[in-house]
């Protein structure tokens, strides 16, 4: 083993022979400089290994002196940890600099050295003296290497740092000199034992000094506008060793320094992290510089770092902790990594305004480690800071902690804003200016993204004690190996996906059991039949397969899932996956980026929800806990409901789906439709089939949300009439259907969950079949607008049957399956006494008839228009998925028993009273009854009849040609004007007046307008110039200490 | 509730003579407007002229599949409606298929012709046919919220969605209607019967008077003749229907008859005293006046 004073003799030694070695050439030095970075790395690398395995500790002192007169180190676990990752950093950020070392004087290397050795110091040392020393020498190297581009820029912002840096070491020397009045001591440890807070205030003042010298260091909010220009300005290899590695040090610092914290400060600590967490992610959202903003986000991590350590402190963790490993370490490896190489990407793209980033699509390995390091810092499975939030949150809410998660989760949505707007414009942004890509720059991001995935990987299988994520390894590693077959064909990738698909649905089906089995019908063999519409892109299709596979994964793991890490996990790898497929669609960047908000922010509310059920249940992750909740049901019901309707997209939280449905790819519209939006039903059925009733105060949340259903019902299908764009009325029309599933649902009876699921089940039949059907037709025709469409039926008849049997069974007319949906409507409401909510129901439904109308009218029917003349029908990859679907409609409508006994057979178990009865093919219930087949034969029948008379009667027709109508003597010629398709339904808004208009749009609306409006005003603080910066520390101190004091 | 073949031809029968009834009541009512009017008016049997003739006319053109069957979903939705509805109470030969469903069946499949009546006129290709469909739709939307709320409130009053059953709990005298055990929900029924009627002032969807438009311009001869069926046969299946469910029904043909004339001089009357809406000032009427009676007729219902 070798002594970790090594690190620092080769690091000095190193530094001071550089100059020699230059006079013998570059290369040469440069070989000496790496291959000392080198083993530096690999000395804490040996530590690290060693110490894992359970080496003893080691603690050092220079010369055989005890401090302060000598460094004093310690090698434990988190050093070696610390130390290696900073030195890794090390190397990594020194090949990126390469061309900057070569073509600078050698004091470039040499200060690296020094700025490393030093942030190994800060991390090993144990005493106050060396640390203060340690500070300085990497705050004098920091602000050289910050200066080297010797612009005015970067010169200003190394001042600025060289004055707040200063500023921090005062105090910390002050903090020093009155802690060593008080105890004797300069040892961290021995001062904390010797250490008497009772002994008077000037204890605590000197403590508060310390920790405030420290915090300043971390960049607290608002004392940090010098920080940000430095980010802003330096180079970004450096920028990098700055954002991971000196926070990295200074965030040990702070480790060892809370040793000495009583709780006042402590709190202070936790609360100054939550708040500059909060406000760092806040003020990025108006940012547009992309340096500036991986500042931004950087200093709020750092933030959200030291205040889940303090938090757990807090809490009575003790620092070695296994769940403190966990979370801090969890938290900071995923900053670490995430923001060296975010930083890295910027000195690769070299371009100031984050919406000029596209460029990065001109490498797929850059651009996924752009999105891979996006994600994680979203904190999205499957990289460290998801696990590391996931457990921060449930171990908080242990201790009731919650408005610290409640700031801690408001922060991580806002910086996702940020965050998912940005890999938005870098995947849609066109034209992109392609960026020529070095080695030496590609090699460090792609080191940091293999690590980043690996420790996700690794803290996935510790979490939870490993337990819980197992089954969704295979599924994922299957998406890893489709990304590295990406290069393949489509046709390859689209069988390869459909056989393994299958292969995996055939395992799976067998382990689910009751309402699990109907959800696995339509997440799995749902999506196997939506993947066969694959067929018809061409090329490679780069990115699809991986993402879209991953949403299902996520899917499948919410069937399985059996604690709340586990449906959680599912949960976000799904909207994950879908997210990405959703931005695939041409015109979708906005629409993307809506979802992911409105899902994220569901999500978040979600978690916090789980966090809530893991504080009252006795700590337990399992669902079925769910069911036997001692206290706060309400507030759990509400949280969990808010998050899945989010999903559901019920009215108020919808305004996301009609642009992602709509705009989404042919392809891609009936998987999000039909099966993705039903993941939030499966979250309803889950909650709800655990906590059968529920209040707050005396609001009964079941009645509520089925006035919900009743008004998402109405306004969905209303706007759905008012659409122009034949996609976003069927995305539009999808509100209004889910209200129905949850209208049902929240009738909380055997009637009203059948009625649930009948519409479930019906939705995803028709609604897969007409978004296919009219994505064929786009695909054909090369519009969505629906009245540049008309009289395709000649042209596309199996498309056009299709759309009529999708209609007629969304409309809810007998003889289809829709009507047995209807038909349990009135029954379940009747049988519940919801007669008005149940009014509101089915009037809704009936605003369905509209837009059912114009969608087969306005697209198949009327005049075709000269330039759709030749239009084809579909391509057969459309048609095939859509006649299976047609099939399975019609085996629904004829014997709808076969669906609904078995299911009515599982509801049993959750409401054994009020269900139908059977008789024969007839259901009773105890208002009416009614019978699928006898309704198909008749209306069949009747039909029959009477085209077997009009055919004997009218045998003779003649077709004639398109023109030949009777109007008014005159004898039109432009389909345009005889076509009439625009507007259809104005008489409709003009009656409804003010119904019509969209309140919940414009509500987001202003919400988004005064959040970044806030940010706006706020950011103004940071005016750039240093005396300002040195008031806001000043003021930063004094406002805070009376704060602690105070409190 | 089993079927037996011999159903069908029940069925055929109640069709003849509902068809009849139909056709006769057409005729008087168009005599009796005139007469209002101060005209002659048509003879009483000239809707029957009128239908053989469309019937025998051989000039026949088509614009495509659906619009051919068009008229063929049309009067299957005028048919069913009627062969969904049990006719007369206790009857075994009137009964029809109302074994197959309930009143919600029979509620949805009015639908059912209207659905591919517009179809059909839409692949006619003619704006009107378009515009008359845009009206008609929306104007039914509106016009089915008491529709909706009256079957609710009647299903609600006796605890049944089933027809035979509503009518089986009216019998026994006139007290026991529906019209006198809940006043409230009659009249909102009858409120939405005016709305079913097309007539005035709800018939800007057809527009009898004016030229050509509505869903029918582009049809003639035979397929006209096919609608002109349905037309006698579809009026009368929905006031049978609320002759059932607000009147007591009836148990025999003749007692049947005259609540059917009864029923039907509403619609005429009012549609003789009010001027015709423009459809977006009928959705409005809906939803201003139909929408808030319902709710209080379904409050009423249900707390007293």
């Amino acid at each position: 083993m070798v002594n970790p004073i090594y690190i620092f003799i080769i690091a000095l030694g190193v530094g001071f022979l550089l100059s020699l070695f230059e006079k013998a050439g570059k290369i040469l030095t440069m070989t000496v400089f790496y291959s000392a970075l080198a083993i530096m790395t690999f000395i804490s690398g040996q530590w690290l290994i060693a110490l894992i395995r359970g080496t003893e500790i080691m603690t050092l002192t220079t010369a055989g002196f005890p401090p302060p007169f000598s460094i004093n180190l310690r090698m434990g676990l988190e050093e070696a940890f610390f130390t290696f990752f900073i030195n890794s950093l090390g190397i990594l950020a020194g090949i990126f600099l390469a061309p900057k070392f070569r073509s600078e004087k050698v004091y470039g290397m040499v200060l690296y050295l020094m700025m490393f050795m030093g942030m190994n110091g800060l991390v090993m040392t144990r005493d106050m003296f060396n640390l203060f020393v340690f500070m300085e020498i990497t705050s004098v190297a920091t602000v050289s290497l910050i200066a080297i581009d010797r612009n005015l820029k970067s010169v200003s912002a190394g001042f600025k740092y060289v004055i707040a840096s200063g500023l921090a070491s005062t105090f910390f020397l002050l903090g020093t000199i009155f802690l060593y009045r008080f105890t004797g001591l300069l040892n961290i440890e021995m001062m904390a034992e010797a250490l008497n807070y009772a002994s008077g205030q000037a204890v605590f003042l000197s403590v508060f000094i310390l920790l405030i010298s420290i915090i300043i260091e971390l960049k607290p909010f608002p004392a940090n506008g010098w920080a940000l220009d430095v980010y802003e300005a330096a180079d970004c290899g450096v920028v990098s060793v700055i954002a991971a590695g000196v926070s990295a040090a200074m965030l040990y610092v702070f480790i060892k320094i809370s040793a000495l914290l009583n709780q006042n400060l402590m709190i202070t600590a936790a609360g100054i992290g939550t708040v500059t967490f909060l406000f760092s992610n806040l003020l990025a959202l108006k940012q547009d510089n992309a340096r500036r903003l991986l500042g931004y986000s950087s200093i709020g991590q750092i933030g959200l770092i030291y205040s889940a350590f303090s938090f757990f402190r807090l809490a009575g963790f003790t620092p070695g902790d296994q769940t403190v490993l966990l979370v801090v370490g969890g938290l900071f490896v995923n900053h670490f990594f995430a923001k060296a190489g975010l930083f890295w990407l910027a000195g690769i793209v070299k371009k100031d305004k984050s919406d000029e980033w596209a460029g990065l699509r001109s490498s797929p390995l850059l651009l996924f480690a752009f999105a891979v390091f996006i994600l994680a810092l979203a904190g999205l499975p499957p990289f460290p800071g998801f696990f590391a939030k996931w457990q921060l949150v449930m171990v908080l809410s242990a201790k009731g902690m919650f408005p610290a998660i409640g700031f801690i989760l408001l922060g991580s949505f806002l910086e996702a804003i940020y965050l998912f707007r940005w890999l938005g414009k870098v995947l849609k942004t066109d034209p992109f200016e392609p960026i020529k890509i070095k080695p030496w720059e590609a090699f460090p991001v792609a080191v940091y993204l293999l690590a980043i995935i690996l420790t996700g990987g690794f803290l996935s299988g510790i979490i939870n004690q490993g337990s819980s994520l197992s089954v969704l390894y295979l599924p994922v590693l299957f998406v890893i190996v489709l990304f590295m077959l990406d290069f393949l064909p489509v046709l390859v990738k689209n069988s390869l996906v459909i056989v393994v698909f299958s292969y995996y649905t055939f395992r799976i089906m067998p382990q689910l059991s009751g309402y699990r089995i109907m959800f696995g019908i339509i997440f799995l063999l749902g999506g196997i039949l939506l993947f066969i519409p694959g067929y018809i892109k061409k090329g490679r299709r780069l990115g699809f397969y991986p993402l879209a596979v991953m949403m299902y994964v996520g899917l499948a793991g919410l069937l399985l899932s059996e604690n709340t890490l586990q449906f959680f996990t599912s949960w976000e790898l799904m909207t994950l996956g879908s997210y990405f497929l959703i931005i695939r669609g041409k015109k979708s960047e906005p629409h993307a980026l809506s979802y992911m908000l409105f899902s994220m922010g569901g999500a978040f509310v979600m978690l916090l929800g789980f966090g809530v059920l893991y504080h009252v249940n006795g700590h337990l992750l399992e669902l079925a806990t769910l069911a036997r909740i001692p206290d706060m049901t309400g507030i759990i019901y509400s949280l969990l409901t808010l998050g899945f309707l989010t999903k559901m997209a019920s009215i108020g939280l919808h305004i996301w789906l009609p642009g992602a449905h709509g705009e989404a790819e042919t392809d891609v519209s009936p998987m999000v439709s039909a099966i993705l939006l039903k993941a939030g039903m499966f979250g309803m059925v889950v909650l709800m089939s655990a906590i059968p009733a529920v209040k707050i105060g005396f609001i009964d949340i079941p009645y509520v949300l089925g006035w919900l259903g009743a008004i998402t019902i109405f306004l969905g299908n209303l706007l759905a009439i008012y659409q122009e764009d034949a996609k976003r009325l069927l995305a539009y029309s999808s509100v209004g259907n889910l209200g129905y599933v949850l209208f049902g649902l929240a009738l909380m009876s055997h009637l009203g969950w059948l009625t649930s699921i009948t519409y479930a089940l019906n939705h995803f039949l028709f609604k897969a079949m007409l978004f296919l059907a009219i994505g064929g037709v786009v695909y054909r025709v090369g519009t969505k607008n629906m009245y540049e469409m008309g009289g395709l039926i000649k042209n596309m008849p199996i498309s056009f049957i299709s759309v009529l049997i999708g209609i007629i069974a969304l409309s809810g007319v007998p003889p289809l399956s829709g009507f047995a949906g209807k038909w349990l409507t009135y029954n379940a409401i009747l049988q519940k006494g919801w007669y008005l909510q149940g009014a509101v129901v089915i009037i809704g439904g009936l605003i369905a008839f509209l837009y059912c109308f114009r969608l087969i009218y306005a697209v198949f029917l009327g005049q075709i228009k000269d330039r759709n003349r030749q239009v084809k029908e579909a391509p057969l990859a459309l048609l095939i998925p859509q006649v299976i679907l047609m099939i399975a409609i019609m085996v629904f409508s004829v014997l709808p028993g076969a669906v609904l006994r078995p299911v009515g057979k599982f509801l049993e178990n959750i409401f054994p009273a009020g269900g139908l009865n059977w008789q024969a093919g007839t259901a009773f219930t105890e208002y009416g009854y009614w019978n699928g087949y006898w309704i198909m034969m008749v209306t069949g029948g009747m039909f029959m009849m009477v085209l077997i008379w009009l055919l004997f009667i009218d045998r003779k027709a003649q077709k004639v040609k398109q023109f030949n109508i009777v109007y008014a003597a005159e004898r039109p010629f432009r389909p345009e004007t005889t076509h009439v398709g625009y507007n259809f339904f104005a008489h409709y808004r003009k009656a409804l007046g003010s119904l019509s208009r969209p309140y919940v749009t414009k509500f987001w609306d202003t919400l988004t307008d005064i959040t970044h409006s806030s940010a706006d005003f706020i950011r103004k603080l940071y005016n750039g110039n240093g005396q300002t910066y040195i008031f806001h520390i000043l003021l930063f101190v004094v406002v805070v200490y009376f704060i602690s004091f105070g409190g | 509730m089993d079927f037996k073949p011999i159903q069908i031809l029940y069925a055929l029968w109640s069709f003849s003579i509902i068809l009849n009834i139909g056709l006769v009541l057409q005729g008087i009512v168009r005599k009796i407007g005139a007469r209002v009017g101060r005209r002659y008016g048509i003879r009483f049997y000239q809707p029957y002229i009128d239908i053989v003739k469309n019937y025998s006319l051989r000039s026949s053109i088509t614009h495509g599949v659906m619009f051919y069957l068009g008229p063929v979903f049309r009067l299957t939705g005028g048919m069913g409606v009627y062969f969904f509805t049990p006719i007369i109470y206790g009857s075994v030969y009137f009964g029809n298929f109302s074994f197959a469903g309930d009143i919600v069946l029979v509620l949805y499949f009015i639908f059912f012709g209207s659905l591919g009546m517009a179809l059909g006129a839409g692949e006619g290709g003619h704006p009107y046919s378009a515009i008359g469909v845009g009206r008609g739709l929306a104007q039914v939307t509106a016009a089915e919220i008491p529709l909706v709320m009256a079957i609710i409130g009647v299903a609600m009053h006796y605890e049944s969605l089933s027809v035979t059953e509503i009518v089986a709990a009216q019998q026994g005298g006139i007290m026991n209607w529906t019209l006198m055990t809940n006043p409230l929900i009659t009249i909102l029924g009858l409120i939405a019967f005016l709305g079913a009627m097309m007539r005035s002032p709800f018939d800007v969807v057809l527009a009898p008077q004016e030229i050509p438009i509505g869903p029918p311009t582009e049809y003639h001869s035979s397929f006209l003749g096919v609608m002109q069926t349905n037309r006698s046969v579809f009026p009368m299946a929905k006031t049978v229907l609320f002759v059932n469910i607000f009147f007591g029904g009836a148990t025999n043909w003749a007692a049947m008859i005259l609540k059917i004339f009864l029923l039907y001089m509403w619609p005429v009357v009012v549609g003789v005293v009010f001027p015709r809406f423009r459809v977006d000032q009928s959705i409005r009427w809906w939803y201003k006046y139909a929408l808030p009676l319902g709710v209080v007729a379904i409050l009423v219902t249900q707390y007293f």
